[in-house]
């Protein structure tokens, strides 16, 4: 029988996944034989499922088993927290990146203890509606990168003009589409605890004195729960999506978050994580601040 | 509401211990009149108020909020206040945008002559309070009205 090889058609935006994952698994395993890390952070297939899952490697013989693909859709920077103290090396997207930045910033990680593995030009995850809106897709911190640097253009063309529907509505419609929200949250805290901020080691959510918001699932109390949550965020949310992507019920958890880093941008002129020295948004004042929506 | 049958707002006034508070107490001597809708909560400084203050304020039923403190500058602990402020702009914004109406949130500075502004202070925000009526909570199921709290009962 003659064999007829048959020439796979593969997606350009497959290869570009697939080539990225090549680059990290090659650094990943010169930096474990090298021992400059003890371990390396990253995505992986599961063993029992085929999801991507964070997986954490220390020895150079298993760095094949990292990938990088359009379902890494997890924040792997929280994980740094974790290893305080120990040489680490991580995969970061350029959102990662920002919220590494973040960390720095916030003075909770020693840069010296971490090899960050910038990928740049991020494709993009699937299914995550923050892709849709990213302007970042060049790793903003890095050691080593992966990937090709995108241009601004590139990246212009990859923008989607999304106007946000929520904006236009009057403050009766907004609050009634929060309501329809927020009314399906069963506070399961996926999203605290997918999301990078959210590394507090007592939550407002389980102290009780004081009480801030009330364990039950009320819509009163689911409401007040993310309107606390999104307070926290002001300033510090990369606006990533992971939130989102957690939520069990769909629920638009961004949006709240996500308005917050645009107000930050209008009227501070504040992006999260851009600069690994930068003050936090509330952490730091100008005399000249704007007070808008103050009395006269 | 009170004997015309109209609505009278709750609000939760937080004031800064070393001005607004005397300007509370300057409007109180000087026999300065204002509605007597605020709840008024001391605090230290305007910036050890936790945006969270005022959102739980908002769970538990008040209708609308009043923050004041001293003028920018003016600062018993030097920059409180300026840290306050930028936390209050992003917090209206977003309160803003989840739906809760401008007019329920009022920040203003107010310094500890100012009696007789701070109880035009008081006046404008429920004025403010007073337009967009009465706060339904985050459910929209509104809010059992204790006996003597809101009520003012003919006698």
């Amino acid at each position: 029988m003659v064999k007829v090889s048959v020439r796979k058609k593969v997606k350009p935006q497959l290869k570009k996944y697939e080539k990225i994952t090549e680059e990290i698994v090659e650094i990943a395993e010169k930096l474990l034989k090298e021992n400059t890390v003890e371990k390396v952070i990253g995505f992986g297939i599961g063993i029992f499922t085929e999801e991507v899952t964070p997986i954490f490697i220390s020895n150079p013989e298993n760095a094949d088993r990292l990938v990088f693909n359009s379902k890494a859709e997890m924040s792997l920077a929280k994980y740094l927290l974790n290893y305080k103290d120990q040489k680490v090396a991580i995969v970061a997207k350029p959102c990662d990146s920002r919220a590494i930045a973040t960390y720095l910033a916030e003075d909770l990680i020693k840069r010296e203890n971490i090899k960050v593995i910038g990928i740049n030009g991020c494709p993009g995850i699937e299914n995550n509606t923050a892709c849709e809106e990213c302007d970042i897709r060049n790793a903003v911190i890095s050691d080593y990168t992966v990937g090709k640097k995108m241009t601004e253009e590139e990246i212009e063309a990859k923008l989607k003009d999304k106007e946000d529907k929520i904006e236009k509505m009057t403050p009766a419609e907004r609050m009634e589409y929060f309501q329809k929200e927020f009314e399906r949250c069963t506070r399961c805290y996926a999203c605290r605890e997918a999301c990078y901020v959210c590394y507090c080691e007592q939550c407002f959510t389980e102290g009780n004195q004081p009480e801030w918001v009330g364990d039950s699932v009320k819509l009163n109390d689911n409401f007040t729960y993310h309107l606390m949550r999104a307070m926290h965020m002001a300033g510090r949310c990369v606006n990533c999506g992971a939130c989102e992507m957690a939520c069990p019920e769909g629920i638009d958890v961004r949006a709240l978050a996500a308005k917050m880093c645009r107000s930050a941008e209008e009227l501070f002129d504040y992006r999260a994580g851009i600069d690994s020295d930068q003050k936090t948004l509330l952490s730091d004042y100008d005399v000249n601040d704007t007070e808008s929506g103050f009395m006269e | 509401m009170n004997e015309n049958n109209e609505f009278e707002p709750k609000i939760a006034a937080f004031l800064c211990t070393w001005c607004s508070y005397a300007a509370a107490d300057l409007a109180g001597s000087s026999r300065i009149q204002y509605p007597p809708n605020i709840r008024v909560v001391r605090v230290p400084c305007t910036g050890r108020m936790d945006p969270f203050l005022i959102i739980k304020a908002f769970n538990m039923g008040a209708d609308g909020i009043l923050v004041s403190g001293c003028h920018p500058g003016d600062c018993h602990f030097l920059d409180g206040n300026l840290y306050a402020r930028r936390r209050f702009v992003m917090l209206n914004e977003m309160m803003q945008y989840a739906g809760v109406e401008a007019e329920r949130m009022n920040f203003t500075w107010c310094s500890a002559s100012e009696g007789k502004r701070f109880a035009g202070v008081v006046e404008d925000a429920v004025e403010n309070v007073k337009k967009v009526g009465p706060w339904q909570g985050f459910d929209g199921q509104g809010f059992s009205q204790e006996e003597g709290e809101t009520t003012v009962e003919k006698v």
